[in-house]
């Protein structure tokens, strides 16, 4: 991680450090469920990361579900996972460290080169302590079983309406990630996350983290975070006029032309994308998958027209609000007319 | 008023009532009930669909009743409710849902889902766009898509969620996200 990052994230700990300190002083019945979340939350990462464990898991939005049987293990400092499809046609993903392999299925229509990721990648994020507090009201919701294990479940709600609310159910005794709701305003179920089945720390063979779906096999090295300056130079051309409040540039996805930059609040993230309108004519508007909602939206800059898309796990007013906060400010930084 | 005649009047709503049940819901002593029970059910529906209600005050027996008795004049204006084909009926689906969302108001558009890839034909229930933020988005509906309009949002879909797959803080999550974002079941 570069270090103006980290002394970013230095400062930001600093004042969540004196949040809870005021917090603790008045000792109020809430501020001590938050802090009890606060802890679970900062558990979370490091689990997800260090924690041995294998199983199914399914995953839902809008109306497709997908189930997944994944082994992960943490040897030697290194991150070694396998996820195997067990719906549709058969695929995996294999990654040691920063080495990713993918054997997906051709039934996508989406070319298989697109689906590998590609960095650089907001390894930060795991990393990251984020204020989460500041934009969610944490709050214990009890305890609770998933998969066989006792885990407690905590209820992160939104304080403004430009995000969804979060419910997560973490394993009691290692804070592992087993089970997850993103809700709206009203309470709706948009995407879940969730463990049908699960063993953790148990010794997991070598073998279980080879490829063995036969199939075109794509591997990539992950990239190394890029500096944080970098952020500057991607969004080269243009300017996020407005994003709700607590979305720090992230590490951002590469995008073939024009310009991407991704945000995270420590729980959503969303990606603007920014690029010369090409031969395809796409409406203006907004598509929801679940949770996640596509925002497009044409804008014109003289002669030339870009198309800004906004994609993240975002309710669709704070989508377009922020694609529409989109100034182009120098069109040939963008590549227009290249294409 | 029973059960029967709120039934027939349930299926009058719907288009589905026989003649004879009409009648006898027509002929019942208390028409001011009857009436009453029809603008109550018409309200809901009409507060499902744009939330005006042009039933409302209308008295449509006379009209019903001119109808069935082969008097349909030019000055019998049957109820439109009664009248409307198939296509009107009682929607519960996608129409009405988004309808509901955008009067309940709140982030107007947050109850619908665009993926449902079902038999029954998404209802794109385009808002007029409009620069204010408090009004309803459009909804771009993803069937609505053709194949290169698809590749293109998919593209864009895909790279959020490479992003958001191993990093992001949410391991398993992100590389649902990713798998889901290839494309099955759409």
């Amino acid at each position: 991680m570069p270090q103006a990052f980290i002394d970013i994230l230095r400062c930001r700990a600093l004042s969540v450090l004196v949040g809870l300190l005021f917090m603790l002083a008045g000792p109020l019945p809430a501020a001590a469920d938050e802090d009890e979340a606060s802890v679970w939350l900062e558990r979370l990462g490091p689990a997800l990361n260090m924690t041995s464990y294998r199983g199914v898991f399914v995953y839902a939005r809008g109306e497709s579900v997908h189930s997944m049987q994944i082994a992960h293990r943490y040897n030697d400092g290194v991150v070694e996972e396998r996820l195997v499809l067990q719906d549709g046609g058969s695929g995996e993903i294999v990654r040691k460290g920063m080495n990713v392999v993918c054997v997906l299925p051709e039934t996508g229509r989406v070319q298989l080169d697109q689906v590998i990721p590609s960095g650089p990648f907001a390894e930060a994020f795991t990393s990251q302590l984020m204020p989460v507090n500041r934009w969610y009201r944490a709050e214990m919701k009890g305890e609770d079983r998933v998969a066989g294990y006792d885990v407690v479940s905590l209820a992160l709600s939104a304080k403004d309406p430009y995000r969804y609310s979060h419910r997560l159910w973490l394993e009691k005794s290692t804070g592992l990630l087993v089970k997850s709701h993103v809700r709206n305003a009203e309470g709706e179920v948009l995407e879940q996350f969730q463990f049908t089945s699960l063993h953790i720390g148990e010794d997991i063979p070598d073998s279980e983290f080879e490829i063995r779906t036969k199939g075109r096999e794509i591997s990539r090295t992950l990239d190394e975070p890029t500096p944080a300056a970098s952020v500057v130079q991607r969004m080269n051309g243009w300017q996020l006029g407005w994003r709700p409040e607590g979305f720090m540039p992230a590490a951002a996805p590469r995008s073939g032309k024009g310009q991407a930059v991704a945000f995270s609040d420590g729980l959503a993230a969303f990606s603007v994308f920014v690029e010369p309108a090409g031969p395809v004519t796409m409406p203006t508007g907004a598509s929801k998958i679940g949770a996640t909602t596509v925002y497009m939206h044409q804008v014109k800059e003289g002669d030339n027209a870009f198309l800004v898309t906004v994609v993240g796990e975002l309710p669709p007013q704070t989508a377009r609000q922020v694609a529409e906060s989109v100034r182009i400010e120098d069109s040939l930084a963008l590549g227009a007319g290249e294409s | 008023m029973d059960d029967r005649l709120r039934e027939t009047l349930s299926a009058m709503m719907d288009d589905e009532a026989d003649e004879l049940s009409v009648r006898r819901l027509l002929s019942h002593d208390s028409q001011d009930e009857v009436r009453a029970q029809w603008q109550r059910w018409q309200d809901v529906r009409d507060l499902m669909h744009d939330g005006h209600s042009p039933a409302h005050g209308m008295d449509v027996s006379v009209a019903v009743r001119e109808l069935l008795d082969g008097r349909g004049s030019a000055t019998a204006r049957p109820d439109p409710a009664v009248q409307d084909n198939k296509a009107s009926r009682w929607h519960w689906p996608a129409a009405a849902m988004v309808a509901m969302a955008l009067l309940v108001g709140f982030g107007a558009g947050a109850g619908w889902d665009s993926s449902g890839a079902g038999p029954v034909q998404p209802v794109t229930a385009a808002a007029p766009e409009t620069s204010v933020q408090d009004q309803p988005i459009r909804e771009i509906a993803l069937q609505g898509l053709d194949e290169e309009q698809w590749e293109y949002m998919s593209r864009y879909l895909l790279e959020h969620a490479q992003h958001n797959s191993v990093g992001a803080g949410r391991g398993a999550v992100g590389y649902a996200r990713l798998v889901s974002a290839n494309g099955v079941g759409y």
